[in-house]
């Protein structure tokens, strides 16, 4: 799952403990998933788009990869 | 992230208080093999067999109980420590937490594996005593590793 995070972010000026501190998450959290290396929760991925007034999907993005089990 | 089956945070310094004696305690407990005269008391028994002896159900014996608060700080110690919520617990440090688990338990039971097969007799007596501890101990160097490991992720990233 890609995800643009880091991009939405820069466009707000809001650091990753910022951002971690607005969806009650650790910072470790929120840079494993900018770093793709963690698949969050639907409940968190609702939360971060909500805090840049997107919808999920404008955020995150399915990959070819993902259909792989 | 709302767990129920963690401690609150501040039990894991609780953890570290009993613990820490409890190693104390116990390496001077193999080293000298001496018993602690104040320490021999009479008990309440469940069951016991003293070697070349009848099994005794339900009774009051004697016995120096160092072995018992040694064992007893370790694992109520070692118990906190491991499951009392990390100070930000959320949804990434749970998965960690759980990835630590089965991996302590996964090297926990291939030392025992080892153990049934090669060591015989007494040692495997002892190896048995350490592997009433080793699997929390293992799941709390596993763990700490891994959560200092995705702090310093963040420092590269700056």
């Amino acid at each position: 799952m890609k995800n643009s995070i880091k991009v939405e972010r820069a466009k707000k000026n809001i650091t990753q403990a910022h951002l971690a501190e607005l969806v009650k998450v650790s910072r470790q959290t929120i840079n494993a998933i900018e770093l793709g290396k963690y698949n969050l929760s639907t409940i968190l991925a609702l939360k971060i788009a909500h805090v840049f007034n997107q919808s999920v999907q404008d955020i995150f993005e399915l990959e070819e990869s993902d259909w792989e089990s | 992230m709302k767990t129920n089956y963690l401690f609150p945070n501040r039990f894991k310094k609780i953890g570290w208080l009993l613990f820490i004696p409890g190693i104390i305690l116990g390496i001077i407990f193999l080293m000298s093999q001496a018993d602690i005269d104040f320490l021999n008391v009479k008990v309440f028994s469940i069951a016991e067999q003293p070697i070349f002896g009848k099994t005794v159900f339900f009774s009051i014996t004697e016995n120096n109980i160092l072995d018992e608060i040694i064992g007893l700080l370790l694992i109520i110690g070692a118990i906190l420590i491991a499951f009392s919520k990390e100070k930000s617990e959320d949804e990434f440090i749970s998965k960690i937490r759980l990835e630590s688990l089965v991996w302590a338990t996964y090297i926990n039971y291939a030392i025992l594996i080892i153990t049934i097969i090669f060591i015989y007799d007494m040692i495997f007596f002892w190896v048995l005593v350490f592997n009433m501890f080793t699997v929390l101990i293992f799941f709390i160097i596993r763990f700490n590793w891994a959560l200092y490991k995705s702090k310093n992720q963040i420092r590269d990233e700056e």
